[in-house]
C-alpha cells in the first residue's frame, strides 16, 4: 500500500511545515487520511480489530507528533479508535445474538488460536460493552466473564464446517472494514456539517437588540451569528480585533456585508466596552476534558472582563474540538510561538534583533504566542453540535465519544 | 442518623430530642457493660467521648508494622477493646445475626491495611454465609437488618455506611442474579464481596496512575492527615522518580501528618513538617494541595479530617489546585448544608495542660469541603471534578 503511505506522508509534511490550520480542516483531513489507511489495510483473519486499532495507534502517534499543537488530530484518531470499538463490539454481539454458524465457527476458531475458553453469548457481550463503557460506580462490584464461562465442548465444530467458516470469515473481514469505513464516513459528514447544526442553535441565545463582543474571527462564529441575523434579529456586534493577526476585520466586513451593525474595537479596548455587552461569544482551538478552553490569544483578557462585569461568556465548538486531555501547563506545553514578523516589521528593528547584534544576546525578543487557556471558571455556556452544555459536563460528552483506553495513543512499547 | 434534604432537619431535631436520652445514657458513668445496657440489640460505644471511627484508626496508629496483620488475627478477643467483643459474643448468643455482623466487622476492621467500606461488605457477606434463608427476598431482608445495624452502630464512620449501600444496591438489583438460582446467586454474591478487597486495593493503584500526571517534577504538595491512598499517590510517584517535596500538616490532634511524614522519609522524599496553622504561611510555596477523604458527598464535596477545609480555603484565595485522593466507594449519599449537618465524629484532644472543667472544648474530628474549593477527585472511576460524584450516585441510586 505505497500510495496510502505517501499519502500519509504528505500529509505529516503538511501537518509539521504547518501547511494546515484550524482544527476543522485538520480534523477533517486526518479522517480523510485514517479512511484511506482503513480501506488500504490488509487484516488478518483474526483478531482483526485488534490488529486494526494497533495499526492505526501506529499511524495516529505519527500524526499526533507531527503537530502536538494541533489537538483535533488526536482527537479524530481517538474517535476512530473508538468508531473501530464500536463496531467490533456490535458485530460480536449480532453474530452471538444470532446464534449463526459463523459465530459460532468464529468463536471456535478463536479458541484454537488463543486457548481462551469459549464465552457464553451474553458474557461476551457483556465483557465487551464493560470494555467500551467507562468504569462507574455502577459496574464496580459487577463481575467480568471468568465466572460464566461454559466449557469448550459446548460449540461443536465438525470438518465439515471447515469451509463455511472461512467464507463466513471473509465476509465479516469485510463486514467490520466496511462499517468502519462508513462510520469514518459519518464523523467526516458531523465535522462538515457541525457549523449548521451549531447556528440551527442561535435564535435560542440572541435575542432582539443585544449586543454580542467577539474576538477574532471563527468561521462557526460568523454561521451562528448570520444565522440569528437570517432569522429576523437584530442586534449590534463588537468585533475585537484580534492582534496580531487582525482577523477580526475580516470578520467585521463579512458581517457588515450581510446587514449586522457592526463595531470595530482593539483588543484592549474590551474592558472599556464589555459593560455594554450582553453576551461574549467566541470560538475555540480545542475544549480540554476539564471544560478548559484553548482559544487565540488574547481570549483569556476578554473572559476575565465577561466574568467582572457579569456577562455570558459563550464557547461555540464542534465535537471534534472536545479533547479527552487534561491541561498541564497549557499555557507553556500546549502553545505555538509564531513568527514575529506578524508583530514588527523587520526592517525597522533590525539593529536590536539577533542578526543586528555583534555581541551574540539581542536585547530585544519578540514572543508571539498564539493561544490562550481559559480555565472552566470563566465559561457559561459551551454550545456543540449537540446543544449547549456547562463545562462541567465534558466528562460526559467525552465519555460518549472517548473510550478510556484510547486516550493515550502512544504505544507502550514506544514510551 | 443522616438526613438528606433541608425538610428533614426538623425531623432530625424532634427525633434527637427523643433519642438522645436513649441511645447515649449516663455518659458520666464509666464503660457500660452489657448487663446494664438497656437496650441489649442497640451496642453501645465503649467510650462515648471517642467516635468509634477514631477508636480503630487509633488502634491503627499504635502499631504500623506490616506483620501488624498477622498480629491482629492472632490477638482478635485480647486487643484493646475486648469489652466489646465480650460484650458481643455474649449478647450474640441472645440475639443472633445483628450482633454478629457487627463482630465482624469489627475484625475485619482491625486490619490496618483494609478500608472500612471493605471490613463492612466481608462482614455482609459473613451475613449471608451464615444466612439460613432460602429466597432471594429472605436473604435481602437479613442483609437488609444487618447493614441497618452496622450503620447504625457506627453512625460516623461514612465508608461503611457507603460499603453498606452499595453492596445493597449490588444484591437488590444486579439483573445477572435473577436469572439464576438461589445458591448459584449467593455464591456469586460470596464471591463479590470476597473480590472487593482486591477492587479496594486496585483503586488505589488506578488513583495513583490518574495523578501521576498532574505532579510535575520540582512541585511541592501539600498534604493533611494520613490517607493511604494519598500514600500510595506519593509512592508511585516517588517510584516514578519524579521529583517532588512534601508539606506534611502535623495533623493534630492524633498527628497522623508525622505518621505520614514518616512513612515518606521512608521513600526519600523532601518532606518538611509544618504545624496545622502554618498553612496560610507557606501556601505560597506549595504548587498543589493533596487530601484524602472518609467520604466524598452528593455535592462533590467532602468530608475529611479537620482542617481541610481551612487548608481548601487558604488554597483557593491563592489559586492552587486542590485534588482529592479517593476510591469511589467513598461516595455517599449525604448532603451536609453546612459544617454541623453531619454526625460528629468526636476525638479528644489532649491540650498538654489541665484544661478548667468551664472551658468548653471542639472535639470534633472532621470538617466539610464544600465542592466549589475543590479542583478534582482521583477516583478509580476516573479524574472526576466535583460535580460529577452527584452524577454517579445518581447513575447508582435513581
Amino acid at each position: 500500500m505505497p500510495e496510502v503511505n505517501s499519502l500519509v506522508n504528505e500529509f505529516l509534511i503538511k501537518l509539521k511545515k504547518r501547511k494546515i490550520e484550524g482544527s476543522k480542516a485538520t480534523a477533517k483531513l486526518t479522517a480523510e487520511v485514517l479512511r484511506s489507511f482503513i480501506s488500504q489495510k490488509r487484516l488478518p483473519h483474526t483478531n482483526q480489530a485488534d490488529a486494526l486499532i494497533e495499526a492505526v495507534k501506529a499511524v495516529g502517534e505519527e500524526l499526533i507528533d507531527a503537530n502536538p499543537v494541533e489537538l483535533a488530530v488526536g482527537n479524530i484518531v481517538r474517535r476512530v479508535l473508538h468508531i473501530i470499538r464500536e463496531e467490533d463490539l456490535s458485530l460480536t454481539t449480532a453474530a452471538v445474538g444470532g446464534l449463526s454458524l459463523s459465530a459460532e465457527s468464529d468463536n471456535e476458531d478463536d479458541v484454537d488460536q488463543d486457548d481462551h475458553p469459549v464465552l457464553s453469548a451474553t458474557a461476551v457481550a457483556a465483557a465487551a460493552r464493560s470494555t467500551l463503557r467507562p468504569p462507574s460506580l455502577q459496574t464496580l462490584l459487577e463481575d467480568m466473564p471468568h465466572s460464566t464461562a461454559v466449557p469448550q465442548t459446548s460449540s461443536s465444530g465438525g470438518d465439515s464446517e471447515g469451509k463455511s467458516k472461512s467464507a463466513d470469515k471473509n465476509l465479516k473481514t469485510r463486514k467490520l472494514k466496511h462499517n468502519v469505513i462508513e462510520a469514518v464516513n459519518e464523523l467526516i459528514q458531523d465535522i462538515s456539517t457541525c457549523h449548521e447544526l451549531i447556528a440551527e442553535q442561535a435564535v435560542e441565545h440572541i435575542h432582539q437588540n443585544e449586543v454580542i463582543l467577539t474576538l477574532g474571527s471563527s468561521r462557526t462564529v460568523t454561521e451562528f451569528l448570520c444565522a440569528a441575523k437570517e432569522k429576523k434579529r437584530s442586534f449590534r456586534v463588537f468585533v475585537a480585533e484580534g492582534a496580531p493577526r487582525y482577523q477580526g476585520h475580516a470578520l467585521a466586513k463579512e458581517l457588515a456585508a450581510r446587514g449586522l451593525q457592526t463595531t470595530i474595537i482593539t483588543d484592549s479596548a474590551v474592558f472599556a466596552m464589555i459593560s455594554r455587552v450582553n453576551m461574549v461569544i467566541v470560538g475555540a482551538h480545542a475544549v480540554m476534558a476539564n471544560g478548559g478552553v484553548i482559544a487565540p490569544v488574547g481570549m483569556n483578557m476578554v473572559a476575565l472582563a465577561a466574568q467582572r462585569h457579569a456577562v455570558p461568556f459563550v464557547v461555540l465548538a464542534g465535537v471534534h474540538k472536545l479533547c479527552p486531555l487534561y491541561p498541564h501547563n497549557p499555557e507553556v506545553l500546549l502553545n505555538e510561538l509564531k513568527s514575529p514578523s506578524e508583530l514588527l516589521d523587520f526592517g525597522e528593528f533590525s539593529d536590536c534583533l539577533d542578526f543586528g547584534c555583534r555581541s551574540g544576546s539581542p536585547l530585544l525578543h519578540v514572543v508571539n504566542p498564539a493561544f490562550d487557556y481559559v480555565p472552566p471558571n470563566l465559561v457559561s455556556l459551551f454550545i456543540t453540535d449537540t446543544g449547549g452544555h456547562n463545562p462541567s459536563y465534558m466528562y460526559r460528552l467525552l465519555a460518549d465519544y472517548y473510550s478510556a483506553d484510547d486516550l493515550v495513543v502512544r504505544r507502550r512499547s514506544a514510551s | 442518623m443522616w438526613y438528606r434534604s433541608a425538610s428533614c432537619i426538623l425531623d432530625k431535631r424532634r427525633n434527637d430530642t427523643v433519642l438522645i436520652p436513649e441511645t447515649r445514657p449516663a455518659t458520666s458513668s464509666a464503660s457500660p457493660m452489657a448487663s446494664e445496657n438497656p437496650h441489649p440489640q442497640q451496642k453501645q460505644n465503649p467510650d462515648p467521648h471517642i467516635s468509634l471511627y477514631y477508636q480503630t484508626r487509633a488502634a491503627h496508629h499504635a502499631v504500623v508494622t506490616s506483620d501488624w496483620l498477622a498480629q491482629a488475627q492472632a490477638a482478635v478477643g485480647r486487643h484493646r477493646d475486648d469489652a466489646v467483643s465480650d460484650n458481643s459474643s455474649a449478647g450474640g448468643e441472645e440475639s443472633g445475626n445483628a450482633f454478629s455482623v457487627i463482630d465482624e466487622f469489627n475484625n475485619w476492621r482491625k486490619q490496618p491495611d483494609l478500608a472500612e467500606a471493605v471490613a463492612a461488605i466481608r462482614a455482609l457477606a459473613s451475613v449471608i454465609r451464615s444466612s439460613q434463608a432460602t429466597t432471594m427476598m429472605e436473604l435481602e431482608i437479613e442483609l437488609k437488618k444487618a447493614s441497618d445495624s452496622l450503620k447504625s452502630w457506627d453512625a460516623t464512620s461514612i465508608s461503611l455506611t457507603a460499603g453498606c449501600d452499595l453492596f445493597m444496591r449490588y444484591v437488590t438489583r444486579t439483573s445477572a442474579l435473577e436469572h439464576e438460582d438461589f445458591n448459584s446467586a449467593k455464591s456469586r454474591l460470596l464471591e463479590r464481596a470476597e473480590r472487593f478487597g482486591e477492587i479496594s486495593y486496585k483503586a488505589r493503584k488506578i488513583i495513583a496512575m490518574l495523578s501521576q500526571e498532574f505532579i510535575f517534577d520540582g512541585c511541592t504538595i501539600l498534604v493533611h492527615g494520613f490517607s493511604r491512598v494519598v500514600l500510595e499517590v506519593l509512592r508511585t510517584a516517588a517510584q516514578n522518580r519524579k521529583l517532588f517535596r512534601v508539606l506534611c500538616t502535623e495533623g493534630r490532634p492524633d498527628r497522623t501528618g508525622l505518621r505520614l511524614s514518616n512513612e515518606l522519609a521512608k521513600l526519600d522524599v523532601p518532606v518538611k513538617l509544618l504545624i496545622d496553622s502554618a498553612v496560610a504561611y507557606s501556601m505560597d510555596e506549595v504548587d498543589m494541595v493533596f487530601v484524602g477523604a472518609d467520604g466524598v458527598v452528593e455535592s462533590g464535596g467532602i468530608i475529611n479530617m479537620m482542617g481541610t477545609y481551612q487548608i481548601a480555603l487558604v488554597a483557593k484565595s491563592m489559586n492552587k489546585p486542590v485534588y482529592v485522593a479517593a476510591e469511589s466507594y467513598k461516595f455517599a449519599r449525604l448532603y451536609p448544608l453546612d459544617q454541623k449537618d453531619m454526625v460528629p465524629a468526636l476525638h479528644p484532644i489532649d491540650f498538654g495542660v489541665p484544661i478548667p472543667s468551664k472551658v468548653e472544648v471542639e472535639t470534633s474530628a472532621r470538617d466539610y469541603t464544600p465542592p466549589q474549593y475543590l479542583t478534582f477527585l482521583f477516583t478509580d472511576l476516573g479524574v472526576l471534578s466535583p460535580s460529577v460524584v452527584s452524577d454517579e450516585l445518581i447513575q447508582l441510586y435513581l
